[in-house]
């Protein structure tokens, strides 16, 4: 009896003292709970769905970037352009793909058409970043050391002024899309009809964090990257092949913007500066998590696709950049490196 | 004995005409090569209007990479959002000069005098953003910048009331003219004044305390230069002359989008110039930025069934020379010019 009395508020001192060591993720988890409450009072069920799916779109597209900046010390400014290649080469296999499909009227391989355009976007993804990689950076890495981030940075800003206009050169400035993927009526979740094209990009999404979770965490190749990411030197020195490691990181990051590119043909027409918003938002999510922060960005994905979410329904649809924007220049001020922070290598040196 | 006098004195009288010329930033060459373009839309073929149209666009352009570089060149810290603070003069501006009832407010100003409260707004702003980043380096200040940049570009697409949102407003002109060598020697002006004010900056003691922030700002400060000062003061001198080209871009092309001016990929064109020009020279950008409008505007309009190709071509030699030739165009000059020297004394 006596022990219970005496453990009990030096457990609360405990927490009490941990509370006050991480305020900015105690702060920003009751803000977004109050948040994630409001929208649910005043949008229903719908709008709640509406944030796991763009949250996952986010966080897929955020961990690319994290694992980019991890890795190789590049602050990935072309990533809006995967998405675009992605989300192009989705379109070009799915349509003649689906027609084909259509005439067959196997039921089956209607529903396979998604997949292989989905899975094609992401091999296509990984092979553009294979040759960024080989062609951009590993002669940039190979010439200059110091002020790397800064210039890897402005290195990325011009590909991605590259890939735009080069977009626009092949294929002109036209809008390609798709209404959906699935022909098939919207399923009734909690009283609210979702596109069945939502739910799959969400499970798409969650699949493809988990999978890359596991990737990361269970295989020897994963231990390499995360090695790579703690300490170049070290992890050459135990007999990493850290060009090997890096051109698979650059190809794993640029395969999974593909990928919601490709998942989400259905919202983003596919067109050559499509990839904006989603670069954008990508960035929120790794500067409010902090650069290089890997289990953030999965977080951060749903947390600024609640701000985003909430933004739209009491602000309205047109401030959507504007409060997120401001939100994250506050958190720059007050938290440069994220509300979770991050231990990267790099972060503090530039 | 008097010949070799004469000579002597004419070359003391020589470099005293160049050292004058040189603490405001002319080279004899620069000096030449300036004449040349300031006289060159008085003649045929160069004074046909879309000829003058280019060089002013050169002359712009030109303006914008001296007042981008005097920040991403010295204390290092790339303003990616120079764009929107360009924006802000010009949209500041052309609401002050606007006569037009179809906004709230018609003071109808002259544009010769918004410009400078076009300036002075966007010289805040940079005040603001300087404190902002203060405490941010490298990486975190440039995407401080463009968050602030993309902020900034939503305001003035949601001010409906303000600024006609997307749909544009169209300030007055400054000068009612069909032609445009007027709007060219203005330009060309102002172009002088923000690389002759600058380059003074430069060249004086705050310019030594730039450079030592930008390589190493705990350094700077261990030997006892104030940093925040020191930036501060750069950010606000550099979003000011920022504004005043706005206000230029307002009164001369007649009508603002938020899109066309504030949008993240107009600061990427002038980095890629500064860039090419060679980072921490000023003039560098100037040099490269009148043949480069040159030779992209005839890109532009004898392939325009191929169009971008002229920013493909921008964006492969924005990354070649950071790839393969970081220095630019001035580090090539300064290569050459010690190459040749050390040639002539060899002969000698």
């Amino acid at each position: 009896m006596g022990k219970e009395t005496s453990t009990a508020p030096k457990l609360t001192v405990n927490i009490m003292t941990r509370l006050k060591e991480n305020i900015p993720v105690v702060v920003v988890s009751i803000f977004s709970i109050i948040l994630f409450i409001l929208i649910g009072i005043k949008g229903g069920a719908p709008q709640l769905l509406n944030v796991v799916v763009t949250g996952g779109m986010w966080a897929l597209l955020a961990t690319g970037l994290a694992l980019v900046f991890g890795v190789m010390n590049i602050p990935h400014f072309a990533h809006g352009e995967s998405f675009m290649i992605g989300a192009y080469v989705a379109f070009f296999v799915f349509s003649p793909l689906n027609k084909i499909f259509l005439a067959t009227g196997s039921k089956f391989l209607i529903y396979l058409g998604p997949f292989i355009a989905i899975i094609a976007a992401g091999l296509a993804g990984s092979v553009l970043g294979v040759i960024i990689e080989k062609f951009v950076f590993a002669p940039l890495r190979h010439r200059t050391k110091d002020g790397w981030v800064m210039n890897a940075f402005l290195l990325t800003v011009g590909l991605s002024f590259i890939l735009t206009n080069g977009t626009t050169l092949a294929l002109g400035p036209n809008f390609r899309g798709i209404s959906r993927y699935f022909d098939v009526p919207s399923v009734e979740i909690w009283g609210a009809f979702i596109a069945v094209d939502r739910i799959v990009a969400a499970a798409i999404a969650l699949i493809t964090i988990g999978i890359l979770w596991f990737f990361l965490r269970q295989t020897k190749t994963g231990r390499a990257i995360r090695a790579v990411s703690q300490d170049e030197i070290g992890a050459q020195l135990v007999g990493i092949n850290l060009d090997f490691i890096q051109t698979l990181t650059f190809a794993l990051a640029t395969a999974m913007a593909a990928i919601s590119g490709a998942s989400l043909l259905f919202m983003f027409q596919a067109y050559p500066t499509v990839g904006l918003t989603p670069l954008y938002f990508s960035w929120y999510v790794v500067m409010l998590v902090g650069l290089g922060n890997i289990a953030g960005a999965i977080v951060g994905g749903f947390l600024v696709a609640l701000l985003q979410s909430g933004t739209q329904l009491f602000i309205g649809l047109s401030w959507q950049s504007v409060v997120p924007t401001v939100v994250m220049i506050l958190v720059l001020i007050m938290a440069p490196s994220g509300i979770f922070g991050s231990e990267v290598k790099g972060v503090q040196e530039q | 004995m008097n010949s070799t006098a004469t000579i002597e004195e004419k070359a003391t009288v020589w470099q005293k005409f160049v050292s004058v010329i040189n603490k405001i930033g002319f080279s004899p060459l620069g000096l030449v090569l300036l004449i040349v373009v300031a006289v060159m839309p008085n003649f045929y073929p160069f004074s046909q209007e879309y000829i003058i149209r280019w060089l002013i666009m050169g002359a712009f352009l030109a303006a914008q990479s001296v007042a981008f570089d005097f920040t991403a060149g010295y204390i290092n810290i790339v303003n990616f959002g120079f764009a929107a603070l360009l924006g802000l003069g010009a949209y500041t501006s052309g609401i002050l000069a606007n006569t037009t009832p179809f906004l709230l407010y018609a003071p109808g100003l002259s544009p010769w005098l918004t410009i400078w409260f076009g300036a002075l707004v966007a010289g805040l702003l940079g005040f603001v953003l300087g404190l902002l980043t203060l405490r941010l380096r490298g990486i975190f200040a440039a995407v401080m910048a463009w968050f602030v940049g993309i902020a900034l570009m939503g305001l003035v697409n949601n001010l409906t009331d303000l600024t006609r949102g997307p749909l544009g407003m169209n300030p007055v002109k400054f000068i009612e003219t069909p032609n445009n060598l007027p709007y060219f020697y203005i330009i060309l002006v102002m172009m002088l004044i923000i690389y002759i004010t600058l380059k003074l900056v430069v060249g004086s003691n705050i310019g030594l305390a730039f450079k030592a922030i930008g390589q190493n700002p705990d350094a700077a400060r261990a030997s006892g230069i104030n940093p925040t000062k020191y930036l501060v003061f750069n950010f606000t001198l550099s979003a000011f002359f920022a504004g005043l080209l706005g206000g230029f871009y307002a009164h001369f092309f007649g009508s603002l989008t938020p899109s066309t001016l504030m949008h993240t990929s107009k600061t990427v064109e002038v980095l890629a110039i500064a860039y090419i020009g060679g980072r921490g020279s000023l003039w560098g950008g100037i040099t490269v930025a009148f043949p480069f409008v040159f030779f992209i505007e005839f890109l532009r309009s004898n392939l325009s069934s191929l169009p971008g190709l002229h920013l493909v071509i921008y964006g492969v030699l924005m990354v070649a020379i950071m790839i393969y030739y970081p220095a630019g165009f001035s580090g090539f000059y300064y290569w050459a010019v010690s190459k040749i020297k050390g040639m002539l004394k060899k002969t000698t």
